[in-house]
């Protein structure tokens, strides 16, 4: 995973007790339900309805959801979460818009149910900085100018990110593999591989043509 | 200082356009070359990039705001048909569903160009519009689409010109199907003659695909009332467009409407026009008082939204043994869809090469199909790949060099408007791409390398506008903390034009450009023109530069009366205003504002009207060097050079990507991109991004590129032309000259697949 | 898209849930997931493989071969040691599937259950494959599909594994009725004349659980060869899986399957006994491979799919007696 330590590991929450108890860094949503009787009335309601319970652990805080089996992974981040900087582009796992770190490696979030990355680390775009701070794949993007839209962008750095974890000094053309998972339409491929191979560190400052 | 009004008339997209603009009376002196300034022409950082790396860039599909609900289209499964009933009974009775907006509720209002209706009962492509569901979910919107009852009559339809033109086929609109009835014409000196004077008459058909924008973010527009002042988040590359057609659709005052986009994710052309969407959104929010979300989905994106029209070409040149051009005809058909728009690529025939004798005839047919849009250089993309191939198989009859031949033929005046160019580079641009290239590898024999894999090389040429002009305005704030504010009515695609905009303030005024906010994409602001036909920076830059020199000018006379000294003494410089004659005596921005009443300056700034007399185009050149398998067909592209007249260059760092961008997008139309339609059902087969290819990082080229240009000493103070569309002509016409240059066959029809290779190579 | 996802603990529940109407298999889901978001395939019960343990092993065992389970992802094939060197054809041919993203995500199983690519049965037309009365592609566009095999309906199987898999006479193993069967891969992947709704044998209740490759002797050598339009990131235009051994100079015996062709992954016998005994150095790879494919009866848009797998056996060929 990152740098940092890895998040701590939450035990499955027995929904049929209804209340949560609150846990620092984690987050119950039940859209638009406050108190705890209508909670638990809300969440009874959802059960039946077929909506399933689940532990979600994004950029190391935990979630923990009601949603409907069908739901994607992709639908929850930015639905529910509203963490948009994961974007569905073509929503068929075709474009790499969605992708996003699972348990370190990248995958397409709007292909996966979101019920498959239960208890799983995800990791988004917003989670690759500290703070306000930039990740240095993120200022590389940036210094490089790996992006034009900018659109694609987040699935493109994740994808950098999942290739720079396993292999801190990938080949070009293990960059290229690595990063041909992710549509570009302005096509700004050129600075995006000079973006991944700064990051990587095979550049220097100052050759940003 | 002073303006004026005056009358001006751009070329946007495929068309003259005359709008009243203000311009500033007094013109600046144009800057010098790059290395002379300190920031423009410097490879700056995009000041937006931040927001687009850490995922914190709100597009329109991330906006959410309280209450919002969530709007699907409902569309025609069949090519042409009648709506004949409708029922949304059920649909309404779905738990969630707010509101069904169809012909039976909804005001007529008028759309394409007064052919057809915001909801018509005449459906005429797979794809047009039937009903639209407001629900408290995407998924209920969806899942209500379905319960709608729909009775259609099916109608004969055709989906090809060919087909189209033929007297006994189903007629697009009771009127006919060629637009206007006729075909758009023009006549240059007298071709007859000058076939006659020729030693030499080549005549050859070409054929390019539909192809779609397919740009990532979807269209989308979020719309939300205000007691009566509407507010429309959208997906746009024109603001004050979408603004304009809202307000007459809705009937409702423009100084209602505010349209905002702060980043979108591409456009290419496609969103220069509002969608229908965009009304339906308006209309339903204002019916149930929620702010109400209509996105498309990937599959509509490929059907609804526009495509760049497909083209069939029928070019003939005359040349005589010396390599001088002596006729050009070109007729062509191009399926504009079910609505009218253009499907004319005559243009660079027109102008690119010297040539007397010239005549062309653009049919623009209508079909069964999504209706096009204009797409990333409309016309010139199809006119160039046909045009540079017929160029290349001339001089080869003649046994000349097909750069040489080109130089022999290089037109120094536009040749339409009989007037010369306020800059024109165009053989510094071919000597460079030449030598880049290394143009003389390539094959005087095309097809004679004895190898499985055969390498060539060829090249295209380039002409576009992107000059720009008025009306384009900016506003400017200084702040007591001497940073500044720059509003604009402008858009930013992804080109750069924050940037820019941030560069040019910072320039004048002598200050870093992080002191620059600027603030776009908003109808709010000043006035700016669309983001297309390489407009953006033209227009635009030079609007900022005379708000920032007015802002010196302003901060002069400030300076004036408070150090009680003459103007002409003062200079301006770096933020400080100190007297020339008296190095201590100075004062800074900071302490300037603070002593005005207001606490803050600002100034209007206008682009300055285009000289009289001259064309502005861009000019450029690309070479491409390809390797055709012979055993598969596979065209690999391994280089493009690209060298460019595009005059100033503002920022090297987003310049070079959206060459880039252009020529890879040129790539896909080259080699892989094709919307394809079931001629027996009328129907669209590549509704996702697996069955329409666009390129992939691995089928990026290297690219090595040259401006050869400073500046454009004519066209306005900046001197800047844009790049945006000239990027992309060439490429496929490149591409298509080198596979020629490997295999010693001609592929006359786009895209350039492996099935087409073996065909010619194989039987 | 509505349904109840199921997770079953072991094989036994597993095929339980699978006998509920309208019931599908479900592991990396990167395909059906599409399909049923288009309303392609619209399952009441969907019952996720990956909770069951036991699927996710690559085991060899000397002197037998290689068992796969069929949770296994793509990836782990693509980057598999004893695989690459035991059996390159294998591992190349999951290298080239899809994307990075879907090889951390696709599954054998899933791999060798896909559905066709179809642009006509992946949109709606109501075509043979979803009970329909037509075959849109037979005289529409259909550059992509099979010049072999064909009829009524006329499809190519996706998938790149299964033509690997064919080439090493893999079997696949099966969940059927209460135990595990091991099918012959030629035998799992059906003809749409015997059934032009599905592509393989599989029965409700059935599942796929892994496979199974003999081993092969040490002196062969494999590759695979896949051709396509972009880059990468595509389905293959045709590919060949290719096995030879050869001895001096002579190729003792060759195993052949290709993909692209035909609507199940294509094994030629007839071409893989003419293989056998040829030397090298002569022209007869040339009288051999000209006759391939010779009773092809292709559409209207791809005949060149003959000189192409024709070609593309050539430098098979070529590159591996080499």
């Amino acid at each position: 995973m990152n740098d940092k330590s890895s998040p701590r590991k939450f035990s499955r929450r027995k929904f049929v007790q209804g209340v949560s108890t609150t846990i620092i860094g984690s987050y119950v949503l039940t859209p638009g339900v406050s108190k705890i009787s209508e909670k638990l009335e809300a969440e009874t309601k959802e059960i039946a309805s077929g909506k399933k319970p689940l532990n979600l652990i994004v950029n190391k805080v935990r979630y923990e959801l009601m949603i409907s089996p069908e739901t994607t992974l992709a639908e929850v981040l930015r639905n529910e979460l509203k963490l948009t900087g994961t974007k569905l582009i073509c929503n068929h796992g075709e474009c790499g818009g969605c992708t996003v770190l699972l348990n370190g490696e990248a995958i397409y979030s709007c292909q996966m149910l979101a019920l498959d990355a239960g208890e799983k680390e995800v990791t988004t775009i917003e989670g690759l900085l500290t703070g306000e701070e930039l990740h240095p794949i993120q200022k590389a993007f940036v210094e490089h100018d790996g992006l034009q839209c900018g659109y694609c962008t987040p699935g493109q750095i994740i994808a950098a990110q999942a290739i720079l974890l396993k292999n801190s000094q990938p080949s070009k053309e293990e960059i290229l593999t690595g990063m041909s998972g992710n549509l570009c339409r302005c096509a700004a491929y050129p600075n995006i591989l000079k973006s991944v191979l700064a990051a990587a560190g095979y550049l220097t400052e100052g050759t940003n043509r | 200082m002073a303006v004026k009004i005056i009358k001006s008339k751009n070329f946007v997209e495929t068309d003259f356009v005359e709008s009243l603009a203000e311009v500033p009376v007094e013109e600046y002196k144009p800057w010098p070359e790059n290395d002379k300034l300190k920031i423009v022409g410097k490879p700056v950082s995009r000041i937006d990039a931040y927001e687009k790396v850490s995922g914190t860039a709100s597009y329109t599909t991330d906006k959410f705001l309280p209450n919002m609900v969530y709007g699907k289209i409902l569309r025609s499964p069949h090519p042409n048909a009648i709506l004949k009933n409708l029922n949304t009974e059920k649909a309404e009775k779905l738990e969630g569903v707010l509101k069904i907006l169809s012909f039976k509720n909804c005001p007529e209002i008028s759309w394409y160009y007064d052919t057809s209706l915001l909801f018509d009962k005449n459906l005429r492509y797979q794809g047009d519009e039937v009903a639209c569901v407001a629900a408290i979910s995407e998924r209920i919107a969806l899942e209500a689409l379905k319960l709608i009852e729909v009775e259609y009559e099916t109608l004969p339809f055709v989906t090809t010109a060919s087909e189209a033109m033929m007297s006994e086929s189903p007629k697009v609109h009771g009127w006919g199907n060629i637009l206007d009835g006729k075909p758009d014409t023009y006549v240059r000196g007298d071709v007859e003659k000058g076939f006659n004077e020729a030693d030499q008459i080549i005549e050859e058909e070409f054929n390019t695909q539909v192809v779609v924008h397919n740009p990532t973010e979807v269209h989308c527009s979020l719309a939300n009332w205000d007691d009566d002042k509407l507010t429309i988040w959208d997906s746009t590359q024109a603001i004050f467009s979408v603004r304009d057609t809202v307000a007459a659709s809705l009937k409702i005052p423009s100084s209602k409407v505010r349209v905002i986009k702060k980043f979108m994710g591409g456009g290419f052309g496609s969103k220069l026009e509002a969608g229908k969407h965009t009304i339906m959104a308006a209309l339903i929010s204002r019916d149930i008082g929620k702010p109400v979300f209509i996105s498309v989905d990937r599959k509509e994106m490929n059907l609804a939204v526009g495509n760049r029209p497909d083209s069939n070409q029928k070019l003939k040149i005359g040349v005589k043994k010396d390599g001088t051009i002596t006729a050009l005809s070109h007729i062509s058909y191009g399926s504009v869809g079910a609505y009218p728009d253009s499907a004319g690529c005559s243009w660079p025939l027109k102008t690119i090469y010297l040539c007397p004798n010239v005549k062309t005839e653009e049919y623009s047919v209508l079909t069964n199909s999504g209706r096009s849009r204009a797409m990333r250089a409309p016309g010139h993309v199809q006119g160039t790949f046909a045009l540079e191939a017929i160029i290349d198989d001339a001089a080869e009859k003649i046994g000349m060099d097909p750069l040489e031949f080109r130089l022999k033929n290089y037109a120094e005046t536009d040749q339409v408007f009989n007037v010369p160019y306020t800059s024109k580079k165009l053989k510094d641009a071919y000597l460079k791409g030449a030598e880049i290239i290394r143009w003389k590898r390539r094959n005087k024999t095309p097809g004679s390398q004895n190898s499985e894999v055969k390498n060539g090389i060829g090249m295209a040429t380039q002409i576009w506008w992107g000059g720009g002009g008025p009306p384009a305005y900016a506003a400017l704030k200084l702040n007591r903390d001497s940073s500044i504010n720059v509003f604009a009515g402008s858009q930013d695609l992804g080109t750069g034009t924050y940037t820019f905009i941030a560069q040019v303030a910072a320039e004048v005024l002598e200050i870093p450009v992080e002191k620059i906010k600027v603030d776009i994409g908003d109808t709010d602001f000043p006035y700016c023109p669309l983001s297309g036909g390489s407009m953006t920076a033209p227009s635009v830059a030079p609007a900022i530069r005379d708000a920032a020199e007015q802002m010196k000018g302003k901060l002069i006379s400030a300076a004036a009366a408070i150090l009680n000294l003459p103007e002409e003494e003062l200079m301006y410089s770096q933020g400080l205003v100190s007297s020339i004659k008296e190095k201590d005596k100075k004062i800074s921005i900071t302490e300037i504002v603070s002593k005005t009443r207001n606490r803050e300056l600002i100034t209007n700034g206008a682009r300055e009207k285009n000289p009289d007399g001259y064309a502005t185009n861009s000019f450029g050149v690309q070479f491409a060097d390809v390797s055709v398998d012979t055993l598969t067909g596979k065209v690999k592209v391994n280089k493009i050079a690209a060298a460019y007249d595009i005059g100033r260059t503002l920022n090297p760092k987003t310049l070079y990507n959206q060459i880039h961008g252009g020529i890879i997008q040129g790539l896909g139309y080259a080699l892989f991109e094709e919307r394809l339609l079931d001629r027996k059902t009328g129907k669209v087969l590549t509704t996702n991004l697996h069955s329409y290819k666009i390129p992939t990082i691995k089928d990026a080229p290297e690219i090595e590129i040259a401006i050869v240009s400073q500046f454009d000493p004519l066209n306005s103070s900046i001197g800047v032309k844009g790049v945006g569309e000239p990027a992309i002509i060439p490429t496929a016409a490149a591409i298509g000259n080198a596979v020629y240059n490997a295999i010693g066959k001609r592929i006359r029809s786009l895209p350039i697949t492996p099935d087409k290779i073996i065909k010619a190579l194989y039987s | 898209m509505k349904f109840e996802y199921h997770q079953p603990k072991n094989l036994k529940e597993a095929g339980k849930y699978l006998l509920l109407n309208n019931s599908i298999p479900f592991s990396g889901g990167t395909d059906i997931l599409a399909l049923m978001k288009d309303g392609i395939v619209n399952p009441d019960h969907v019952v996720n493989l990956k909770t069951i343990d036991g699927l996710s092993d690559i085991k060899f065992e000397t002197g037998k071969g290689l068992s796969i389970g069929a949770l296994v992802k793509i990836k782990e094939i693509s980057q598999n040691q004893m695989i690459a060197e035991n059996f390159p054809v294998l591992k190349i041919a999951a290298s080239e599937i899809a994307s990075p993203q879907l090889r951390n995500m696709g599954t054998v199983g899933g791999n060798l259950c896909q559905r066709p690519r179809c642009m006509y049965f992946r949109d709606d037309f109501d075509c043979i494959r979803k009970g329909g009365g037509t075959c849109y592609a037979f005289e529409g566009f259909n550059k992509y599909h099979c010049i072999i095999g064909g009829g009524p309906c006329y499809i190519v199987h996706p998938s790149d594994l299964a033509v690997a898999l064919l080439a090493l006479d893999a079997a696949v193993i099966i969940y059927s009725d209460g135990k595990q069967k091991q099918i012959p891969i030629d035998d799992f992947y059906i003809l749409p004349e015997s059934d032009a709704m599905s592509e393989t044998i599989l029965k409700p209740g059935e599942f796929v659980t892994g496979i199974f490759i003999p081993e092969l002797k040490s002196e062969a050598r494999s590759t695979y060869f896949k051709f396509k339009e972009r880059d990468v990131w595509d389905f293959a235009i045709v590919s060949v899986a290719a096995i030879i051994r050869k001895n001096n100079g002579i190729i003792e015996w060759g195993s052949f399957a290709f993909g692209g062709v035909a609507p199940k992954p294509w094994l030629d016998n007839a071409f893989n006994k003419s293989i056998a005994g040829i030397r090298v150095a002569s022209g007869s790879i040339e009288n051999v491979v000209t006759k391939a494919f010779d009773n092809a009866q292709p559409l209207q848009l791809n005949s060149y799919k003959i000189p192409l797998v024709r070609n593309i056996l050539r430098r098979v060929i070529t590159q591996l007696s080499a």
